[in-house]
Formats: C-alpha cells, structure tokens, sequence
C-alpha cells in the first residue's frame, strides 16, 4: 500500500470530471455541508445549552432577621451586622451562612433604622466603618460615603452612586414569658454593581 | 544493531514522512548567523511548554470545588512531595512569561518585523498575549484564597459594567449571580482546557508562519549564515535554562507561591490586589469616578488594543515606525509608573512615620495613610489567619468534610478576637497589664473601659489581682470609670485585709492565703493552659478551699470568709455576690455572659453589662450559642494548639 516516489500524494491526484458532475455535484456539496454541519453543531448545541443555564436561573432576595431593634439604639451611628441566611451554591446548600453584612443607622427618634449593604456599589469590596467616624469607607479603590449613605466627593467618587439602602421592616417576636419584642428585618437585595442606577443581579 | 535502526527508521520515515519534517524544522537557515537575540521567541515556548508540564501534574491534585479547591492546593503546598516546588515554578513562570512577552513584542515593534509580509504573524503573536494574560487571570482564582477571591471578584464585577453584554457575560464567566462551584469548574475549564488549547493552536499558526517568512534578522551582515541547529538551538537552551535558573531561584527565595487563608465571601480581604502585571490597570481605574469608569476600563483599553492592532500598518513608513515606538515606550512608561504609584499609596504607611504624616496637617496625606494602614493591616491579619488555618489543617484533627472555611468558623483563636471585638469592646480591654500594649499585637485596646479588663480570665494571676488591694481598685478590675464596685463590698473587704492598721505579719500571712486562694480558684476554671497539678499543688488546692469556707474568718480581722457572701460548693448562699462554684469555667462564663443579672451572678447588683443570651430560643438573643461558645473559649484560651506541644500527663 506503501506509496513509491513516482506517484503524487493523493490530494493532487486529478479526477478528470464527467457529464454528470455538475448537477450531481450541487446535491453533494448540499448534502454534505448539511451533514457535516448538523453533526459539528449539536454537540456544540447541547454544550452551549448547559453552559448558559446560570442566564436562565433566578435567584430571590431572602428576608433575613438581621438584628434586635435594642441592638440600634437612636444614636444615628452605623452599626455593623452580618447577614445570615440560608445560601445555596449549585449543588450545596449552606443553612445559616454569612451571605453579607449591613449597616443599620437609627436617626434619634427614628423608629426604623435605615439598612446599608455593605457591599460597595463600585466594584463589590466591603465598606468599611470604623467606630466613631464620619464617613464609611471601601478599602479597594477608596471610595467614601457619608453615614447617610451619599458620596462624599459626588460624581468625583470613584463609586458611581451612594450605598445601596435596603428595604426594612420591623417584626414583633414572642418571648419565652408571652412578651414581644421588635426585630429588625432587611430584604437583602443584591444590586449590580459599577451603574448609576440600582439594578437587582438576580 | 545499527542497522536495525536504520530499517526501523526508514520503515517509519516511508509512512509518515519524519526525516524531512524534522530537517525542515531544524535547518532553518539563520541569516547572519545565530545571535543572543534571537532567543526570545524560543524562550516563551520553553515557558509554555513548562506551564503545561507543571499544569497537568498541578490538575491531577487539584479539586475545583469551593470545598476542595484550597484544600488541595494546600494539600499539594503543604503534603505532597515537593508540591511546593511544583506550584512555586508553575506560578513563577507565569510571571516570567508576561515579562519575556513583553521583551518579545519590545523587540519586533523596536526591529520593525512586523512589516509585509509579516502583519498577520504580528497579530498572531497579540492575539497569543491575550490568551497568556487570560490564563494568568483564570489561574489567579483557582486556590479560592482570600486574595485571589477578592482581586478576581472585582475584576468580573468590572467586567459586569461592560456595556449591554456586561452583566450577562459576568454571570455566564461566574456561573451564576454569585461566587461559587460554577464559578471554579468554569475557571479551570477555561485555564486549563479552552485557553491552553486555543494558545497551542495560534501558537502553531504563529511558528508557521514565522517559519514561512523566515527570521526576520537585523543586519545580515559581516558573519556567514548558520542553520538553527545547533548554533540557534544551543543559544536558545542556554536562554531558556537561565529563565529556568531565575523562576527556580525566585521559587526556593519565596519557599513557592502565597496561599492565604480560604476565600470568605462575608469576610472581605481589604489587600485585595491583582497580581503585579495588572497593577497598573487597578491603578488606572482609580482615574475614572463613577460611570466614566467605562472609559478606564474597557474603551480606552481597547482603544489602545485596537492600536497595537493596527501598528502594522502604521509603521509602513519609516515616521510611523517611529510612532510606533514612540507609543510603545509611552504605554511602557504609564504602565511603569502606575505600578509605582500603585505600589507607593500601599506601602505609604511603611515607608513614612506617622507623626510626620500629622505634622504635614494634610488631609489627602492623612487620608492616603489610613488606607495605607488598612491595607497593610489587612495583608498581616491575613498572614495570621492562613498561618493558623494551615496549622489546623496540617494538625491531626484535618479539615472537616464541610471544608477550611467552616474549620476557621468554629476555632475560638481567629472568631475570638473578632467577636469580642464587635460585641465587648465597646466596655472591656483585652490586654496584658504586665507588658506596653503596643508590644502586644493581639490586644484589643479600649482607652475608656467601662468594666475590666478580661485579659486572662480564670487564671491564678487575674484572681491574684482580686485580692490585690492596689490592682482591684485599678481600671483593669473594678476601678474603671463609673464602677459601682470600686468601693463596694468585695474592694473594701480586700483594701482592709491590707489596711494601714494591719501588721506586716498579718499581712503576710493574708498574702500567703491569698495566694493559695488564687490557685484554688483557678482550679474551678479548670483553663486548658493552666498549670500541671502535682500533689503540692493539689494541697495548695485544697488548703485554699479551708480557707474560702471559713478558714480567712479565724485569721483576718474582718473575720469573714468568701462564703459569706459568695457560694462555693456546698457551703454559702447565692444572692449578694456570683456562685465561686467553676468560677470562669466554660460552663460558669456561659451562663454569666447569657445573663449577668441572674441570681446566680451579680443579680440587682450588675452593673451596665447587657444580658447576651437570656432567651432559650436563640433567635431571640443578642448573640447565638456558637458565638458566645466561642468567646468564651477564646477568653479562656481554649482553643487547638498545635506549635505548642502539649506535654504528656
């Protein structure tokens, strides 16, 4: 089967074309890209379908119980809180996980406090607070942001609005001795980060 | 024997044709001859080729999960043999092939080979860089270590600010809205498959093409032409030996590459950085607030992208050639002194003092410091917290199934001081009296405490300090500010033991009982640190026990002992002073730090210090059971120890 040195290599061997060639030739052409195209693309298909599956997942902001209402005294300074709940990661599920961490402010005489997500609003990093200041500040590209939540430089801060408030509500729970007592509840959105305005990521 | 071969070969060369591949790719002809500076090209194959070696042989330890991903990394640094090595050289060479990149596009724009008919070969080789910048970015994540965790998260969180597509490409690069599993498998599916296949693949097209238009040389002149074997060969393997040389010294220097502690999405890494190379794009980004941060992030990048892209065809002429260079020393230039200042803002705090910085009463100095400060802070702290989880992990305990992180969750030395610190400091200190706090790294200093200091709680010396008439009326026990206690009952009943009145041989032997009253106290603590129990002790022990129930009556002239205001066992009352029944064992501080107003503690007599746990339903307490346990362990200075060999009972 060995080829000899006198005969070319099989792609430039010619075949001489004949009558019948031309129209029989379109079918084939046809046929084969069809073919060949239909055999390369579904597996690619298939791939891409399960690739794009986190496009097609929704995710719901979980209500968590942040705090005790005595834990915010009307004082108007940022107290820091983790956020704890359940969390679920593909195929695991962490029960009472540190998802992230807010700020909860009390205005004197406010009865709500207001809930800040310590999440920077321009890259993601965590806003810092050390107490007794007067301004939070994220460690990564220095952003700082008033306790009221707005920029301190405006539109010359890095981060491209203010710190995202979150949505809070206070519960009565039951004690053990039949008396309530008020916790403070956040809906713990998520906002995308880097924009202007604030877009939910789920 | 020979002659075997020589059939075998000619067999193999009839079928596939070997012996005139392998002529042709190794009797190039080099015009001019063979030259040092001919390297380059050679070398970033040799360093690709080692990233591939020294990459499979890191896949077949490594476990894309977010709980096994650090844990085998730390597995291959820590366990394997010579796992350090392997990675070290792995990420090193990383490093040297961004840097031999560079030398290598300097050099074709600097010799003009990108001119006709070379342009496509030039783009080829652009294209490669990006891919090789692409596997260094998607290698950065896969030890899921703090640093790589924080440094990578905002960079697809920039990545989400692309226009139109951004969010969208975040989460299919993310696998999800958040940092997880997905986030991993696809990282390594594109470090380790997608990238390196599509850098072999341009890789080839590139050499061919190279091969095609032959060495681009700089003056053919005075020498003769070689062929690339051997001259050329033997001046690339010394090159490439030499990059080994510098990868391996720079591997055995830094004993391997970094790995922090495990990436923990709720504790953010306040160092997080890129790695060197991308310093400069971090940098660059702090120029553009707000929503202009597109143009630093994306359309000026790929404005200058687009550039290089093109410099081809801009350098036709001998003025655009020179353009060309122009630009490339410019964007050099920048990208150098970014790295600088990049680089200076964050170790501000090291290189200048602090007093200076005030004196100078320049806010953007001040602040320019404090974030130094933080950084630098936040780079020891972690040093600390991967030290002690790399100890956990190596001592016989391993890490638990749930992964590292839950391991740094439940052990009392890392979670101690940070919830004392969010829950207790604001009244107490945690300091050593015998020593400066700024010796002590670990102290939590509070300059106007409100309730003593719990520095060694339980222990002999903190209740020698009790019976101590100067150190009970000082701020660390019941001398801080607005204490009731400071003249109460317990102060004065200790004060008068030592009063002026008292003889020196009374004094003494109160001194004397004291001491054994300490001991017996730390006895109930049981600590884990506390001393060996001999038979001596054991008679000090029990000796100081007469002594709290009723032996202190017969020899002080208060004639009273501790149990006639505390309870110690059987004898004495709850009600006016805590039960001395465990005194600050685990138990004993648990219930004390739930409620302190209880009965069997300070009752009407507590002073401001807030009930933590009163509720039996935890949701309902200020704080849970896991972290009040874990106060209370890292208050008692129970936690795993490892380095400090226990010795044997």
């Amino acid at each position: 089967m060995s080829n000899t040195p006198d005969q070319p290599p099989p792609s430039l061997v010619k075949i001489p074309p004949t009558e019948s060639a031309t129209r029989r030739s379109f079918f084939a052409i046809t046929a084969a890209v069809v073919a060949g195209s239909i055999a390369v693309l579904t597996p690619i298909g298939v791939g891409l379908a399960a690739f794009l599956t986190p496009l097609f997942r929704k995710s719901k902001s979980p209500e968590v119980r942040i705090a005790l209402l005595d834990q915010v005294p009307d004082d108007g300074m940022p107290r820091y809180f983790p956020v704890v709940a359940d969390r679920e990661d593909a195929w695991t599920r962490y029960p009472a996980q540190r998802v992230g961490a807010v700020y909860l402010i009390r205005l004197a005489g406010e009865e709500k406090p207001t809930a800040f997500t310590a999440k920077c609003p321009h890259a993601g990093c965590f806003i810092g607070y050390t107490p007794g200041a007067k301004v939070f500040q994220c460690p990564c590209h220095t952003s700082a942001f008033n306790l009221d939540g707005s920029r301190v430089n405006g539109d010359a801060e890095v981060a491209p609005r203010g710190m995202d408030a979150l949505p809070v509500s206070i519960r009565q729970a039951k004690t053990g001795d039949g008396n309530t007592i008020a916790e403070v509840w956040v809906e713990f959105i998520d906002f995308q980060t880097g924009h202007k305005e604030k877009i939910p990521t789920a | 024997m020979t002659k075997l071969f020589q059939s075998l070969g000619d067999w193999f060369d009839d079928r596939a044709g070997v012996r005139k591949l392998i002529h042709e790719s190794l009797y190039e002809p080099i015009p001019g001859g063979a030259r040092w500076r001919y390297v380059w090209g050679s070398t970033l194959v040799m360093a690709f080729v080692t990233q591939l070696v020294t990459g499979i042989f890191l896949w077949m330890a490594y476990s894309p999960s977010t709980q096994t991903a650090w844990e085998s990394v730390f597995y291959i640094q820590y366990e394997m043999n010579g796992g350090w090595l392997l990675r070290g050289i792995h990420h090193f060479m990383a490093q040297a092939m961004v840097v031999l990149l560079a030398i290598h596009f300097l050099q074709v724009v600097w010799d003009g080979a990108y001119r006709a008919p070379r342009e496509l070969n030039f783009i080829l080789g652009l294209i490669l860089m990006l891919i090789v910048l692409g596997l260094a970015l998607t290698g950065y994540l896969l030890p899921w270590d703090q640093k790589g965790y924080w440094a990578t998260s905002v960079g697809t969180n920039l990545a989400s600010q692309a226009p139109v597509v951004g969010p969208d490409v975040k989460k299919l690069a993310v696998g999800g809205s958040e940092y997880g599993h997905q986030t991993l498998t696809r990282f390594f599916a594109l470090h380790a498959g997608v990238l390196p296949g599509a850098l072999m693949a341009f890789l080839v097209l590139h050499i061919a093409l190279f091969r095609r238009h032959g060495l681009h040389a700089r003056k053919p002149d005075h020498k003769l032409d070689s062929m690339f074997w051997p001259d050329q060969v033997l001046k690339d393997s010394i090159a490439a030996l030499a990059v080994l040389t510098v990868v391996l010294g720079l591997t055995i220097y830094f004993r391997g590459a970094e790995l922090t502690a495990p990436a923990d999405p709720a504790n953010p890494y306040d160092a997080a950085r890129p790695e060197w190379y991308f310093l400069f794009l971090f940098q660059f980004l702090k120029w553009f607030p707000g929503e202009l941060e597109v143009w630093g992030a994306f359309i000026i990048p790929g404005l200058i992208m687009a550039v290089l892209f093109v410099m081809p065809w801009i350098g036709r002429t001998r003025t655009g050639h020179l353009i060309n260079i122009a630009l490339l020393c410019l964007l050099l230039g920048g990208a150098a002194a970014l790295t600088a200042q990049a680089i200076h803002e964050d170790y501000f705090a090291a290189w200048n003092s602090k007093e200076d910085i005030l004196k100078a009463d320049d806010p953007v100095l001040a602040a320019r410091y404090e974030a130094s400060e933080r950084f630098l802070n936040a780079k020891t702290e972690a040093h600390r917290e991967a030290e002690r989880v790399i100890e956990l992990a190596e001592s016989p305990q391993r890490i638990p199934p749930t992964g590292a992180l839950s391991m740094m969750y439940d052990d009392p030395l890392l979670q101690g001081p940070k919830l004392f610190a969010q829950n207790c400091a604001s009244c107490h200190n945690f300091v050593d009296p015998s020593k400066p706090a700024e010796e002590q790294p670990h102290a939590i200093v509070n300059a106007k405490p409100t309730a003593p200091n719990l520095f060694g709680v339980g222990s002999e010396a903190w209740a020698l300090g009790i019976l101590n008439p100067e150190k009970i009326a000082s701020a660390h026990y019941f001398g801080y500010e607005g204490s009731p206690f400071v003249d109460g009952e317990m102060a004065t009943y200790v004060t008068d033991t030592f009063g002026a009145d008292i003889s020196d041989e009374q004094k003494a032997k109160a001194k004397e009982a004291f001491a054994k009253i300490a001991e017996a106290l730390e006895a109930e603590a049981a600590l884990p640190t506390g001393p060996k129990l001999n038979e001596e002790r054991k008679n000090r022990i029990a000796e100081g026990r007469a002594l709290m129930t009723g032996g202190l009556s017969e020899m002080l002239d208060s004639g009273m002992s501790c149990t006639d205001c505390h309870k110690f066992h059987d004898t004495g009352d709850l009600g006016s002073a805590p039960d001395l029944t465990g005194y600050m064992s685990r138990e004993w501080l648990l219930a004390f730090v739930r409620n302190p107003a209880g009965e069997r503690f300070y009752g009407d007599n507590n002073d401001r210090m807030p009930a933590f746990g009163p509720h039996d339903n935890p949701q309902l307490n200020q704080l849970d059971d896991k972290s009040l346990g874990l106060i209370v362990d890292w208050l008692r200075g129970d936690w795993v120890r490892v380095s400090e060999p226990v010795e044997a009972e």
